[in-house]
């Protein structure tokens, strides 16, 4: 789907300094409504630090990040998260002596809205809000193929199966975009192939925007629909994934200088 | 016994008559049993068939399904058959090459698939099918962007036949009723050891003859009995169990909710009957005697108390005789100690039976479940026999198959090969004269396989007639029995035993890399890939206890004197393995030409 979407993600002239540190400088872009997009950069590049700040861990000193027409830059993370940007971190941040479908059904708690007495009765709002928020998480469960672990608490799980639970919390909040940080690092071929299927199917089925921080080259070339290139907190070129990855700068930061 | 007139179709709609609103089916669907009544059964194929009808599929035309077992898969196979059509299984696990010889040789016009997994190996062969006129994909999950005119949805189709159905509301009924006991129902392709499959044609009396002249004496179904559908429905062993036999006896089929949930789901829905091919129950004998051993030692202890008693009790129970009071008390505390709580784990609580067939087994996988208090019974059958031969009828004998069937008539050529007559003997092979009277010789269908028939008329099998090893001694040597005898092993995943024409026996031995990982483990044996575990010295010791404990229980002769483990898993992708993972003896004695012959220089 290129470039079909209106601007979801709109950053302007961000600048986030740690004491003399500038980890993004002055950086814009745009994230369409409906594309898989990607950031890449050697490490240090300040892609993480971006995810921080869009997800609002970070507060960035100047510069502005409207989502969906919304300043989002300053409020506090919890609200970014009502708003419609969830996030699958790299190091897996999940309740781990909780089973998958508890740490599923914990990412959606914040829609449901009954009260005490309602959840101590289980009355009607309590018990259909509940069935609904449970036929929800099953579908995440069917499309990130977890069946058979939704009893198993997330600790005891292969790290492989971790990092789907992981991208499941995120997609259990109902994002209207989905951060996702390197979410085949430490994969084998098959797993890489498996979440790179699972990455489109969301963006696909679910209709998901998807920001996506990947070292795969691979994995990054066949999802995405644009490509942006960080080094040192600058932006060094954009564009879709062929355009990028002739770029001679980008070659240039990630390969070094060729020697002839 | 009276001959089988009915057909498939024409049972469904008695059934559906007779039960109503009572549970056919049940799929498990987000994390919720869902149920199918006899009603909605009857009604989901007849739409299907219909909109198949309206799409262009006349009687005698050919539809293939591939795909994982689901309700859908059914209802396709019964709604082709009430067209007077033939549906024709393939395995999921086939590759597209394998897909297209298939799809090509039973002359298919549509082809049922179950999702994009399956849809995508039909189009990459599409070019070379040009007789086929339509996919028709069960799950379009991940398949909106396809616009590939040969793709059509299930439910598309389904929604086509029930416009026709408005229209015509007695079609469905006078199509059924024009279907003919002679009628070829459907086609099953051997997974081929030898060579490419063969279309078994399988007619309705076939079948229905089958189902209750041999294998309702020996497994006494009702209409209570629920049973859990996991294995290939292209296999006759499936089609059977989950298919053909619930329409004759009216008992619930459950389907899991994916390949990777069997176990659980078999835990949830603890089936009263437990159909399996050897390499499950083996499968689940290793794992319920390493979990034996990571568990407490109280436990262990416990087990290792009551044991005993159970393999007594077994015993009893085989040659069908009472308890003696004193065992009887006994065994009612190892029960409520021990196999209930074992039972319980691996879902057979509430088991009547627990049955093998598909390949010939160890009996001492068979004895470990009667110890366990489970009635284990072993049947000999084939593809073109619609299904068992042979089953015991009463008491049964250690390392038997049980009596010949009452429903077919069975004896022994001269060089011992078991020959079959009566009206389950399959049809013949589809577009295959030759293989056809290569096999039915005057009126006889000639198995393959020798057998011996004791006093009291039980049939033991001894091997494949090609496979039987001839040393260069001169000694006849089953194979499969020695190599089902390490299998025993929770180490062992597959042996293959070598000498015809050599001076003594060798094996090749895949390990199981799950369990075999896990013992390296325990030991802080370091170890990355199959390949690294398999080479590793340590493990090489692990094998040669095992493989000298099975050679105490072997004649002489029989024993395996040298072994080599394989260095890489045998794979149905690299042709060794058959789709229902039988080994292909020839690929492998030929691609492992080099480990064999350093065993005998």
């Amino acid at each position: 789907m290129n470039g079909v979407g209106s601007p979801l993600l709109q950053i302007e002239k961000l600048s986030m300094k740690f004491g003399g540190i500038h980890a993004l400088s002055e950086l814009s872009l745009q994230v369409r409504e409906g594309e898989i997009f990607s950031i890449i950069g050697p490490n240090g590049a300040g892609k993480t630090t971006l995810f921080n700040c869009m997800s609002g861990i970070y507060l960035a000193q100047t510069g502005s990040i409207r989502f969906a027409g919304q300043e989002i830059r300053g409020l506090k993370p919890h609200r970014i998260a009502r708003l419609g940007i969830a996030r699958a971190f790299q190091n897996i941040e999940l309740f781990r002596g909780m089973t998958v479908l508890d740490n599923l059904m914990s990412a959606s708690e914040y829609r449901l809205d009954y009260g005490l007495l309602s959840a101590i009765l289980y009355l009607g709002r309590c018990s259909r809000l509940e069935r609904k928020c449970r036929d929800e998480v099953e579908d995440v469960i069917e499309l990130l193929d977890l069946q058979k672990h939704r009893k198993t608490p997330v600790a005891a799980l292969p790290y492989g199966i971790q990092k789907r639970v992981e991208l499941g919390r995120a997609l259990a909040m109902h994002p209207k975009m989905v951060l996702v940080d390197e979410p085949v690092s430490g994969m084998n071929l098959e797993e890489t192939e498996d979440m790179a299927r699972y990455i489109l199917d969301i963006n696909e089925e679910l209709k998901i925007t998807v920001v996506l921080i990947e070292h795969d080259m691979g994995v990054v070339m066949d999802l995405s629909d644009r490509v942006v290139v960080l080094n040192f907190g600058v932006k060094i070129a954009e564009g879709s994934p062929e355009e990028v990855s002739r770029d001679p700068e980008v070659v240039r930061a990630y390969l070094g200088e060729t020697p002839n | 016994m009276e001959r089988a007139e009915t057909t498939l179709p024409k049972l469904l709609v008695e059934k559906a008559r007779t039960y109503g609103q009572r549970v056919a089916m049940r799929e498990k669907y987000k994390g919720i049993w869902n149920e199918i009544s006899w009603n909605d059964y009857l009604e989901r194929t007849k739409v299907f068939c219909l909109g198949l009808r309206e799409m262009g599929l006349r009687k005698g035309d050919h539809v293939s399904i591939l795909g994982e077992n689901c309700p859908e898969w059914i209802f396709a196979d019964l709604a082709v058959q009430s067209l007077g059509a033939v549906s024709v299984g393939i395995y999921p696990t086939n590759s597209p090459q394998q897909v297209k010889y298939i799809i090509e040789h039973s002359g298919s016009r549509f082809i049922v698939v179950k999702d994009q997994e399956q849809a995508d190996k039909v189009l990459e062969v599409r070019d070379d099918l040009p007789a086929l006129a339509k996919v028709i994909v069960i799950s379009m999950k991940g398949m909106r962007h396809y616009d590939d005119p040969l793709i059509v949805g299930y439910s598309e189709v389904e929604d086509l036949g029930r416009k026709v159905d408005a229209l015509h509301p007695a079609l469905f009924l006078d199509l059924v009723n024009a279907t003919k006991a002679d009628d070829v129902a459907f086609i099953v392709y051997t997974s081929g050891t030898t060579g490419p499959p063969k279309g078994a044609m399988i007619s309705h009396r076939n079948i229905i003859h089958q189902i209750r002249a041999c294998l309702q004496p020996v497994l006494h179904f009702t209409d209570k009995d629920s049973l859990l559908s996991y294995l290939p429905l292209c296999h006759i062993f499936e089609r059977n169990l989950s298919m053909a036999m619930p329409l004759v006896f009216g008992y619930t089929v459950n389907f899991a909710e994916s390949i990777d949930t069997v176990q659980e789901n078999i835990q949830e829905i603890s089936p009263t009957f437990f159909a399996a091919v050897p390499r499950i129950l083996e499968k689940l004998h290793s794992s319920v005697k390493i979990k034996l051993e990571d568990s407490t030692r109280f436990k262990q202890f416990a087990f290792r108390l009551w044991e005993p008693v159970g393999v007594r009790v077994g015993r009893h129970k085989m040659k069908q005789r009472g308890l003696p009071l004193h065992l009887l008390v006994v065994y009612g505390l190892a029960h409520l100690f021990v196999f209930r709580p074992i039972l319980d784990k691996i879902g057979m609580r509430r088991c009547r039976y627990v049955m093998s067939g598909g390949a010939p087994i160890a009996p001492e996988v068979l004895s470990f479940f009667r110890s366990l208090g489970v009635v284990t019974v072993e049947m000999y059958g084939l593809t073109e026999t619609c299904g068992a031969v042979a089953g015991p009828h009463g008491e049964i004998k250690y390392g038997s198959v049980g009596e010949p069937c009452r429903g077919i008539e069975c004896r022994l050529g001269k060089d011992g090969e078991i020959l079959i007559r009566g009206d389950s003997v399959f049809s013949g092979y589809y577009r295959d004269e030759a293989a056809t009277t290569e096999v039915i010789r005057d009126g006889w269908l000639h198995t393959g396989d020798i057998g011996m028939i004791d006093d009291d008329g039980h049939l033991f099998i001894v091997d494949r007639k090609k496979d039987i090893l001839i040393t260069s001694g001169g000694k006849n040597i089953s194979p499969s029995e020695i190599e089902n005898k390490m299998k025993c092993s929770p180490y062992i995943k597959e042996a293959i035993v070598i000498g015809d024409g050599r001076k003594y026996l060798t094996a090749l031995v895949q390990i199981d890399y799950e369990n075999t990982g896990n013992w390296a483990q325990n030991n802080r044996i370091p170890y990355t890939t199959y390949k690294s575990l398999a080479s590793n010295p340590l493990v090489y010791n692990l094998i040669k206890q095992e493989i000298a404990a099975v050679n105490e229980t072997l004649a002489n002769v029989e024993t395996i004197k040298k072994f080599t483990i394989l260095e890489k898993e045998l794979d149905q992708d690299d042709e060794e393995l058959t789709a229902t993972q039988k080994v292909k003896r020839k690929v492998v004695a030929k691609r492992f030409r080099k480990e064999i012959d350093q065993m005998y220089a």
